[in-house]
């Protein structure tokens, strides 16, 4: 019996041993983000000082990123943790954080980045009832989707990484700097580019794209989802249908998490167009950096209100 | 005696006319108080309504202020600097970085005043659960060992207030009190489930908790009833645990410093399982009658769509009096009384959740095997001291293990099957098998069909047993049972 007991823990302590920490990069700093795009931000900014993982790859829905344990131990020794905020990432963070026993990134502490500060929300609710479904009591979080407004999130980024390690301030800032700048001529682009969605309506599954449609001046006609967070029922699909052919909405935007099946079936009863549109970095191919993202995004559109119209 | 009358008379008229005087003055008093209350609720009121349009006239002119920054954020050119540290000169007529951070501070801090106003920001969060069961059994309860009755019932099982916030910055705390309905009277007996103090930055990865608490052992141990994959808590850990893992205690838990995760959780309570009285309450307790648990715990990345998460749990009470009362043998006359308690346990669950879809589509199967080896004073004539008591030792098994499906944000169906030695008799053999129907018709309300059929040993008087169940259960509020109960 002893000599089991003995096995069990040898077996057990190389277990642990074999979990050692990993060497590496002690000198960088350790990001983590919850999206792909504050990832993307994160090492334009932070250059060669940083070491980002992003929670989510792109795929996921923003509010609904699984938690599983392996994110414990990245948070657990990250310096920095960003987030986009107004609670969007209100379902999976508040736990994971409290799991990772890192006091540096709890909320108020200053390894805990909040990107929202500075963001003029929109859709702010007037009652937070859950009569009105899943709402976010700050407003609509989507902001990320207008580059304009991105750009905030770029600085908070830096704000940080210069609190975190100011011997390298001037490096971050002129990082910044030039992201800002390839960022600027990218959006006077695409303001160009966007030219002809302006006063395109359209309708998406979630109401994820109120910001962009401010920014290019399209026009959001309405959601699948019946309240956020809550699934359509059969009147409310057949009274999207109804508003759309009414009012000729020619395109139906779906985001890669939700399932096809409805914004197939709306698409083909409104004849309008069907298009998937990817919400962060790496929700479709050949998105991996928000530029690129934001890129695809509207070229999809420009070409789809060019072959409708 | 004329004189008698006439003096008595007089003291009389002198009295009616104090008593009508003082009369007057009360009735002017009261007229009076009257009076001022009325003042008061006057200008009570019109204070109330000078605030309220002060308020509204504030929240107006925020809301027109805001419209016109956005207005004015709005008519911005292109490549317009949004945060001050851009350094782009702004061409004439066109707000400069220094203007625009000014502007910018002032949508700051009105959306700052709104945010201030929001029930959310209420401090603690406070929500409410709500939980009925609908059954239907096939045997009544001296069939079912249940202490529910067969045929139909309405069990209101919980209802479950949960309270939570920061202590301070180095702790928060959190409450659920519970009130479910007595089966026998239908009263609701109102208890406090949970409440306890958690530190949130401890070095070393250290997290304490102290008070009262599911503790951790296993894996659906410490789970709350509604929050589970069925509709009833799987017999072994009613049987071997006694409900939930619910201690008065504390436990420490640790994060290993290594890039895997692996948990590590040492507690001592002195109780364990919600539906038992704490061991020995006499007049002092020995260390030696407190109960010792633990649990390690890991995870793994099969692919980034599955996961693996095992766990080894321990509990050890080396000395009880008489945890669960005297256990009366079938024979009607023997009994048991449990000495000691000793508990094992390896969980598993395999998961996949795809990471494109996950609130649409999951598969989960989780399985528990729990040991039991308890040490029991048999008293085969059923008189204590009678000098035929001996000390034998039960080892019994017992597990469930279930499988989930979901093909639907609102939908999921799956199977649960259940095998368990009583842990007094090991050849006590209990099975059952369940199928279940979830229609989560919202994250906050949720309706669950579910079929058992349950199967006892011949010898232990019970008789097989089938159950409709329909649960249905509901939350308001604020709810969260954090990374534990994920």
């Amino acid at each position: 019996m002893t000599s089991r007991i003995t096995c069990f823990l040898s077996a057990a302590m190389a277990a642990v041993l074999a979990c050692a920490p990993l060497p590496a990069s002690a000198a960088k700093i350790r990001i983590v983000t919850t999206l792909t795009d504050l990832a993307d931000f994160s090492r334009a900014v932070g250059g060669n000082q940083v070491e980002v993982f992003s929670l989510a790859t792109g795929i996921e829905d923003t509010h609904g990123v699984p938690m599983k344990p392996s994110f414990i131990p990245l948070l657990n020794r990250a310096d920095l943790l960003v987030s986009v905020g107004f609670g969007c990432e209100h379902a999976f963070l508040p736990a994971l954080i409290e799991a990772s026993k890192n006091p540096r990134i709890q909320a108020g502490r200053q390894g805990y980045v909040d990107c929202s500060p500075g963001i003029a929300p929109l859709s702010v609710p007037k009652s937070t009832d859950h009569s009105e479904g899943d709402v976010h009591p700050y407003g609509n979080p989507h902001y990320m989707l207008d580059p304009v407004l991105a750009k905030v999130a770029v600085g908070h980024i830096c704000d940080a990484l210069e609190a975190q390690a100011p011997e390298h301030a001037a490096e971050f800032r002129a990082n910044r700097d030039a992201y800002f700048a390839k960022l600027d001529a990218k959006i006077s682009e695409w303001r160009e580019l966007a030219k002809p969605l302006k006063g395109l309506a359209f309708i998406s599954y979630h109401e994820e794209w109120d910001y962009f449609a401010e920014r290019f001046g399209m026009k959001v006609f309405g959601t699948i989802e019946l309240k956020p967070g809550i699934d359509p029922t059969p009147r409310h699909i057949e009274q999207v249908i109804s508003g759309m052919k009414a009012e000729h909405v020619p395109i139906v935007v779906r985001e890669p998490q939700f399932p096809e099946k409805v914004p197939k079936l709306i698409a083909q009863q409104t004849g309008a167009t069907l298009v998937k549109l990817p919400i962060m970095p790496g929700g479709v191919p050949h998105t991996d950096t928000y530029i690129e993202m934001m890129d695809f995004i509207l070229h999809t559109l420009v070409a789809t209100q060019t072959k409708a119209g | 005696m004329s004189l008698r009358f006439s003096v008595m008379s007089r003291w009389f008229i002198a009295l009616g006319l104090c008593a009508v005087v003082a009369q007057g003055q009360e009735t002017n008093q009261a007229d009076k108080v009257s009076q001022q209350l009325r003042q008061m609720q006057e200008r009570f009121e019109q204070q109330q309504r000078e605030m309220r349009e002060s308020f509204e006239r504030m929240l107006r002119e925020q809301q027109a202020q805001i419209e016109a920054l956005k207005r004015q954020i709005a008519g911005l050119p292109t490549n317009a600097p949004v945060v001050a540290t851009t350094t782009n000169a702004a061409p004439s007529g066109v707000a400069t970085a220094d203007e625009m951070k000014e502007l910018k501070g002032r949508v700051d801090s009105v959306i700052e005043a709104q945010k201030k106003v929001k029930p959310s920001e209420f401090n603690p969060s406070i929500g409410l659960v709500g939980e009925t069961i609908f059954s239907y059994r096939s045997q009544g309860s001296n069939d079912t060992g249940s202490d529910r009755p067969g045929g139909f019932d309405v069990n209101q099982r919980s209802v479950e207030l949960n309270v939570a916030a920061a202590v301070d910055p180095f702790a928060k705390g959190y409450a659920v009190v519970n009130a479910s309905a007595d089966s026998a009277t239908g009263e609701a007996t109102l208890g406090v489930e949970e409440v306890a103090l958690q530190t949130t930055s401890l070095p070393w990865n250290l997290e304490l908790k102290a008070g009262r608490f599911f503790g951790e052992f296993g894996r659906l141990g410490y789970i709350h009833d509604h929050e589970l994959p069925f509709v009833n808590r799987p017999l072994v850990l009613a049987n071997y645990i006694g409900g939930e893992s619910r201690t008065d205690g504390l436990q420490v838990n640790w994060l290993l410093p290594t890039a895997h995760y692996v948990s590590l959780t040492l507690g001592l309570g002195d109780q364990f399982g919600g539906d038992v009285a704490p061991n020995n309450p006499g007049s002092s307790r020995l260390f030696s009658e407190v109960n010792y648990f633990g649990r390690a715990s890991t995870y793994f990345d099969l692919t980034p769509n599955w996961q693996f998460e095992t766990g080894l749990s321990g509990l050890i009470n080396p000395r009880t009096s008489d945890r669960g009362g005297v256990f009366v043998q079938p024979n009607g006359v023997s009994t048991m009384t449990e000495k000691e308690r000793r508990l094992a346990g390896l969980d598993f669950k395999l998961s996949y959740i795809p990471l494109r879809n996950n609130q649409f589509q999951s598969l989960v199967w989780g399985t528990e095997v729990l040991y039991s080896d308890g040490s029991y004073l048999v008293d085969p004539d059923g008189t204590p001291a009678s000098g035929d008591e001996f000390m034998h030792d039960v080892g019994s098994f017992g597990l469930y293990t279930y499988l989930t499906y979901k093909w639907h944000r609102q939908w999921s169906a799956g199977t649960l099957y259940e095998w368990m030695q009583s842990a007094q008799n090991s050849s006590d053999v209990t099975s059952a098998y369940s199928a279940y129907l979830t229609w989560a018709i919202s994250h906050w309300n949720q309706l669950r069909l579910q079929y058992t059929h349950t199967d006892h040993e011949a010898d232990s008087g019970l008789r097989p047993d089938d159950a409709i169940y329909l649960q249905w259960a509901w939350i308001i509020g604020a709810h969260s049972h954090g990374w534990q109960q994920r």
